[in-house]
């Protein structure tokens, strides 16, 4: 169910973040890879692995993306 | 008490130091490396950016940058290598179209090679000063492919026989070559210059030449013109499609070099259709091509404007010196004024107004108009006859029209004091001639005040001279222009009863004492011009002349200044301050009529072109009813003594008459300047009698007698 646009980002525990597409672009390495030419895997499912960070620092990671859209507005 | 153990902490490094042995790296490697494969096939969908983003990272960051780097230089060569012998592999047409969809692949693989390689391309580059990947990445492509030897000529040429076949008409893939354009400029424009332009300007030239060679031989020079024209066009258009910008002026100048500056001689002096024929046939859409064409090349206007200049003299002086035309200077002057007309009607539709086109119209006009030294007599014989003529059936406004004309003709003459001697000698035929059939038809009284006018003229201008001569010290104080008028000639005018300001009174009198000295009892009356060189009336100057003392002046304190009546202030105050372009004094308000509280001011911002300025009164436009009255009653009185010298005219020769009688001769005598009124006869006898002139006789009331 993906009202607006949106991706997932997955943690290394196998934790799930459903974060905006605006919030997750603030990355460049996101953004490279949602909007990568290739047909990737990642723009293909709209989901991003990360097996080397933990849930807490994407956690972590997910909040100063929306803090920096909000800042930046 | 406790023991403590004293614990030593010992700070270790990194447990976590991720294991670098060169293996990890060969993997990570290996990993890459076959991602890229993938890629180049399309096969992207099974990968992970994610993954191979880490890869990447953790290559870098372990110091192995250096190895990812030329590891994908050689496996991008690799790949390039095989694709470069899939393009040769393409037959004929579709190698370009070949050629295309492999640049795209490779421009999408690159991209996403490069995604995935972003932190090397933040970090081990700028530490080491490569060059970032894309820039690999397409001199690799221009390395093997477009300069492979097979490939690079190839495409050239294939390239070129498009544009050749577009040339001769037909349709090609524009949006094919638009990409493959594209990408030789992507690749640098150096590459774009080299590969392309200077191959495609060389056989362009060669095409158009060859095509030029062949036109001029079949095609008039209108015609050659309306193609050269199209073929510009052609040109410029196929460089917005799918060419670069730039490209732009270097085509175009091919195309004019080839078409026109080579072949410009013989355009222009083609028989039957070159400039000359256009020239008199007023062919204005040809000429006008021609200026627009020949204007992108150097020297062709000059080319136009030469070949112009010396037709238009040699047509000029058959003009001039053809007998037929001298015996009658009318028809003359009327061909060499068609002929301006003509010449003015090309510059101005065909060659847009160039100035330097009008110049050298007005050099050649000047130049054969002075071969004949005759034209100034007959431009004044031109000028009188329509003149002349101009009194029946021609309007007033045509008249006009066809002075100016001749006015732009005059101005060519350098020997305009011919012209002017001839002049005053016809104007003076002209008027004498009226004046003659005047005095036939009305008598000698009649003329003889315009003759005293014309006189007047005459002398006061050789009075003038002699003053200013025997004057010299005059010369810095405002210039006395005078006309010295016989009172019995003009038109009686209320004599002057303004104030002239003190300079001019010293300069007046000085100027009544010479000319008393040179003539007795004639009375001087001044009219005169100021020293900004400003021509007033009388009236007008002694206005300006109170502004001297004062800078602003409400109509009461003028109309007291100079006592000058009322009617007469208003118009020559309208003159200086309503006028547009004179206005020497400002009002205020600012409206056409003169009011009583209107207050008037020196007008600092007044300026004009010229240095004389003459400010001219405003013509009063109908005589108002009072002044018609009084013209009329001013002519009343004028009639009153002629009448009674008729009378006693009369009554000498017949020593008695009867009333009726008188007034039947009076009538008659007096038919040929008006119709005199009965009533008024006998008014004139009543006074006549009252002055003994005549007597009613004794028996007979209505019977006189003359007394002697």
């Amino acid at each position: 169910m993906n009202r607006k646009d949106t991706v997932k980002l997955i943690s290394a525990d196998e934790m799930e973040f459903v974060i905006d597409k605006d919030a997750a672009m603030v990355s460049q390495t996101i953004r490279n890879m949602l909007t990568s030419p290739g047909g990737f895997a990642e723009t293909e499912l709209g989901e991003v692995t990360f097996p080397e960070i933990s849930a807490v620092i994407l956690e972590k990671i997910c909040q100063y993306f929306y803090w920096a859209l909000q800042y930046s507005r | 008490m406790s023991n403590q153990k004293k614990r030593i902490f010992q700070i270790e490094a990194f447990q976590n130091r991720v294991v670098v042995d060169p293996k990890y790296a060969e993997k990570t490697w290996k990993i890459l490396v076959h991602a890229i494969h993938e890629i180049y096939n399309h096969n992207a969908s099974g990968l992970s950016f994610e993954e191979l983003y880490r890869n990447a990272y953790n290559m870098v960051l372990h110091k192995f940058g250096e190895k990812l780097y030329s590891g994908l230089v050689t496996t991008m060569t690799a790949h390039l290598k095989e694709i470069s012998k899939s393009i040769e592999a393409a037959q004929g047409n579709l190698f370009l179209e070949e050629l295309n969809r492999k640049w795209n692949d490779h421009n999408k693989a690159l991209q996403m090679i490069r995604d995935i390689l972003m932190y090397m391309d933040r970090t081990y580059i700028p530490d080491t000063h490569k060059t970032p990947v894309h820039e690999p990445g397409l001199n690799l492509w221009r390395d093997n492919i477009i300069h492979s030897g097979k490939i690079q000529s190839r495409l050239l040429s294939t390239l070129l026989e498009l544009v050749h076949r577009e040339r001769t008409g037909e349709v090609i893939d524009r949006g094919l070559m638009r990409n493959i354009v594209k990408m030789l400029m992507d690749l640098g424009s150096s590459i774009y210059q080299e590969d392309f332009e200077k191959p495609f300007l060389e056989v362009s030239a060669e095409f158009y030449r060859g095509e030029s060679q062949k036109f001029i031989e079949c095609y008039d020079c209108g015609d050659y013109l309306k193609k050269a024209e199209i073929r510009l066009n052609e040109e410029i258009e196929r460089v917005t499609h799918y060419l670069d910008a730039k490209s732009e002026g270097k085509i175009t100048n091919v195309v004019e070099k080839e078409m026109i500056a080579n072949h410009m001689m013989r355009l222009v002096h083609m028989e039957n259709s070159g400039l000359v024929n256009m020239l008199l046939n007023d062919k204005h859409g040809d000429l006008g091509r021609m200026y627009n064409l020949f204007r992108r090349v150097p020297n062709g206007l000059a080319m136009i404007r030469d070949v112009m200049t010396s037709h238009l003299r040699e047509t000029g002086k058959q003009l001039v010196t053809d007998a037929e035309s001298l015996k009658d200077p009318v028809e003359y002057v009327q061909r060499l004024l068609d002929e301006k007309e003509k010449y003015d009607g090309i510059i101005s539709l065909a060659f847009s107004n160039d100035k330097t086109f009008q110049n050298a119209l007005n050099s050649s006009f000047e130049y054969f108009i002075n071969l004949n030294s005759r034209s100034p007599e007959f431009i004044s014989l031109f000028v009188d006859d329509k003149l002349r003529k101009g009194l029946k059936g021609v309007s007033e406004g045509d008249v006009e029209i066809i002075l100016d004309k001749v006015m732009m003709i005059f101005r060519y003459l350098q020997e305009k004091d011919v012209f002017e001697k001839y002049y005053k000698q016809h104007l003076a035929k002209r008027l004498l001639s009226l004046i003659v059939k005047l005095k036939t038809a009305c008598g000698y009284q009649y003329t003889s005040k315009l003759e005293g006018m014309f006189t007047d003229m005459k002398t006061s201008q050789d009075t003038m001279q002699g003053f200013c001569s025997s004057h010299p010290e005059l010369t810095d104080g405002p210039t006395l222009v005078v006309q010295v008028l016989t009172t019995g000639s003009w038109p009686t005018q209320p004599s002057i009863t303004c104030h002239l300001s003190f300079e001019m009174s010293a300069l007046c009198e000085k100027f009544r004492s010479y000319y008393l000295g040179t003539h007795t009892d004639i009375k001087a009356i001044f009219g005169k011009g100021q020293k900004h060189e400003l021509n007033v009336s009388t009236y007008q100057m002694c206005v300006l002349m109170l502004f001297n003392n004062a800078d602003r002046l409400c109509y009461k304190e003028i109309e007291q200044g100079t006592a000058i009546p009322a009617s007469d202030l208003k118009r020559c105050l309208q003159s200086m301050a309503c006028v547009k372009g004179k206005n020497v004094l400002r009002k205020e308000p600012m409206s056409k009529d003169i009011g009583e509280d209107d207050s008037f001011f020196v007008n600092e911002k007044f300026a004009s072109k010229f240095y004389k300025v003459k400010v001219g009164t405003v013509v009063a436009q109908k005589e108002s009813e009072p002044e018609k009255q009084e013209t009329r009653q001013r002519v009343e009185e004028d009639r009153k003594p002629q009448i009674e010298a008729a009378i006693v005219r009369i009554m000498k020769s017949r020593k008695v008459l009867d009333h009726n009688n008188i007034i039947a001769e009076v009538t008659k005598q007096l038919q040929s300047r008006f119709l005199a009124n009965p009533t008024e006869i006998k008014k004139r006898i009543e006074s006549l009698i009252e002055r003994e002139f005549l007597e009613r006789d004794n028996s007979d009331r209505k019977m006189y007698r003359y007394l002697a």
